[in-house]
């Protein structure tokens, strides 16, 4: 028997990043507190990448970061708010501005819309929306938001909405091997779909694993490498958010960000601090310090 | 006498319209209290859905996030959103939504999306999430909010949520599988819908507040049935739970 070549498609983050042109259409991972590809939103920040459209059901600091900072001039989303904390400040001061537009969905019609790209079908029907102002009202997706049908077999009122077929998914995982088999624990949120429908798909992971414990538990494999185009492999991916089974979320780093974040001159200084006062993450998680890092340590098993 | 906050009161009148057995969209915040608290004690076996994907959650800390890791120990299953808003919800499995919102109408329709014109909006909120899929869906919604006159408006700044939409045969027009609001509760008062014109009648008023009181603080006009009975204080024993279910005032602190 020969031996098998394997492919490493191992990059770094800036590479990862560089990748990602001006203007891109971009599938977010993660959802809520769980698993956010925050240092992906970094690396796109200090790169200065502009006019993306970031696509999501429903995203947090990282989308904080990437209106606050200019990066991102477009949400197709369904929610944004530090939840139990309170609202997005920088969304709310973009979008009072004129600098964010938020073409706004619910989470059923996200998820489904990048349902039906990576079922490479046009559009899926839901039924939600119907009879509100997220059916009336459009801003730059205009009359292709979503279109209101009677459906030809039963004559009831259906809501189609077009499937999402970003440039790039960006997906923040536990684990992956170097070919790129992606395991998750825990909740997968829209994940599944979401790193399905990308033209490329980006992986970012907090461990590489043996391609050999890939196969003793491929259950836990929710992104096949089939589907993978680049790995990206950093620990700490998601600080401030979580990500299960490995950290819990920094609520004292969360609560000074949603702080600062209430004045433009607090979030520019978080800003200089955080992301741009750094050239990497690893320079990063230093001045989080790694005391404070290794308490946030997931306990068994409690997973948090 | 049991001694308790108007957050503490919303929560325990809340949770007193989940029926045992019953399948439960818990969210966070004052929502999530309220359900969990209904499984302490009256409704044990009360399913607790998170739309990240838990079900039939038992956190023993509350969660900060839908999808916080709090919520994973103890469930029996944690899948995705398309399980949870796809499959169990719009499947027409879930018996009760909780939703808040910063404008309802007198339809019991919800604003959580922006404050000011579309064109120009003065504040951004969080947007739908779920709440719409939930309002359209869910066999009946128990909307919470804190009661604050400017949020009990004639017209919604913006519609995100439907309730009663415009009146009788709304929600079969556009094909709801959801029943809509059953009932209204804030900090003043519980309000429920007029079975023929399903507008929003006021149920009952909280101890130390009047029938004037939530009449002053409504900009619609409300209907306010012949006998308006003062709502049931919390127990002593709900109290407790509260606290044991946060104890660090996560979500009780706030506002009280």
């Amino acid at each position: 028997m020969t031996e098998a070549e394997v492919e490493d498609k191992r990059i770094t983050l800036a590479e990862a990043a560089k990748m990602v042109p001006n203007g891109s259409e971009i599938f977010w991972g993660g959802f809520g507190f769980q698993r956010a590809p925050i240092a992906f939103a970094h690396e796109l920040t200090r790169q200065k990448k502009r006019h993306l459209n970031i696509q999501t059901c429903g995203s947090e600091v990282d989308l904080e970061i990437m209106c606050g900072a200019g990066v991102a001039d477009k949400f197709e989303i369904a929610f944004t708010a530090i939840e139990a904390l309170g609202l997005s400040n920088n969304a709310r001061r973009r979008v009072a501005e004129g600098k964010l537009q938020v073409e706004d969905y619910s989470n059923l019609a996200m998820a489904m819309r990048f349902l039906g790209g990576s079922l490479n079908v046009p559009f899926m029907p839901i039924r939600s929306l119907m009879g509100t102002d997220m059916a009336r009202l459009a801003r730059f997706k205009g009359d292709k938001k979503l279109e209101i049908i009677d459906c030809p077999f039963t004559g009831e009122k259906i809501c189609l909405v077009p499937s999402v077929k970003p440039d790039y998914s960006i997906v923040h995982v536990q684990r992956v091997d170097m070919t790129g088999n992606a395991q998750i624990d825990g909740i997968v949120g829209e994940d599944i779909e979401g790193s399905r429908c990308g033209n490329k798909l980006i992986v970012l992971a907090e461990e590489l694993i043996d391609e050999e414990e890939i196969r003793t538990n491929p259950d836990q494999t929710k992104i096949p490498a089939m589907y993978v185009d680049h790995v990206v492999i950093l620990p700490y991916t998601a600080h401030p958010m979580m990500c299960h089974n490995y950290y819990d979320y920094d609520l004292e780093h969360l609560q000074m960000f949603h702080k600062l974040t209430r004045t433009e001159e607090g979030w520019q200084e978080y800003l200089d601090t955080y992301i741009l006062g750094v050239e990497s993450h690893s320079e990063y998680l230093e001045k989080i310090g790694w005391e404070n890092l290794n308490k946030l340590k997931a306990k068994k098993p409690w997973g948090y | 006498m049991v001694e308790y906050s108007k957050i503490e009161f919303l929560v325990a009148c809340a949770s007193s319209h989940v029926r045992d057995g019953e399948a439960v969209f818990g969210g966070t915040g004052m929502p999530l209290l309220a359900a969990l608290l209904a499984k302490e004690s009256h409704a044990p076996n009360a399913n607790l859905i998170s739309e990240a994907g838990f079900i039939d959650a038992r956190p023993r800390e509350v969660p900060l996030s839908v999808a916080d890791t709090r919520y994973y120990y103890g469930c029996s299953a944690a899948i995705g959103l398309i399980e949870t808003l796809g499959f169990i919800l719009q499947g027409g499995r879930i018996d009760v939504g909780f939703l808040g919102a910063a404008q309802i109408d007198e339809y019991g329709n919800l604003n959580t999306t922006y404050i000011g014109p579309f064109e120009k909006p003065l504040v951004k909120l969080p947007g739908s999430g779920g709440g719409n899929d939930i309002a359209s869906s869910a066999k009946r919604l128990i909307i919470m909010m804190t009661h604050d006159k400017r949020k009990f408006v004639k017209k919604l700044d913006y519609f995100t949520s439907p309730g009663h939409l415009e009146g009788p045969g709304s929600r079969e027009k556009w094909s709801l599988v959801g029943g809509g609001p059953e009932v209204v509760i804030t900090d003043m008062c519980q309000m429920g819908f007029d079975p023929e014109s399903l507008k929003i009648r006021l149920m009952s008023v909280h101890p130390g507040f009047t029938v004037q009181d939530v009449l002053d603080n409504v900009m619609f006009d409300l209907i306010v049935p012949e006998d308006v009975p003062i709502t049931s204080e919390p127990t002593q024993e709900q109290i407790d739970i509260m606290h044991k279910l946060d104890p660090k005032g996560i979500y009780l602190g706030k506002g009280g």
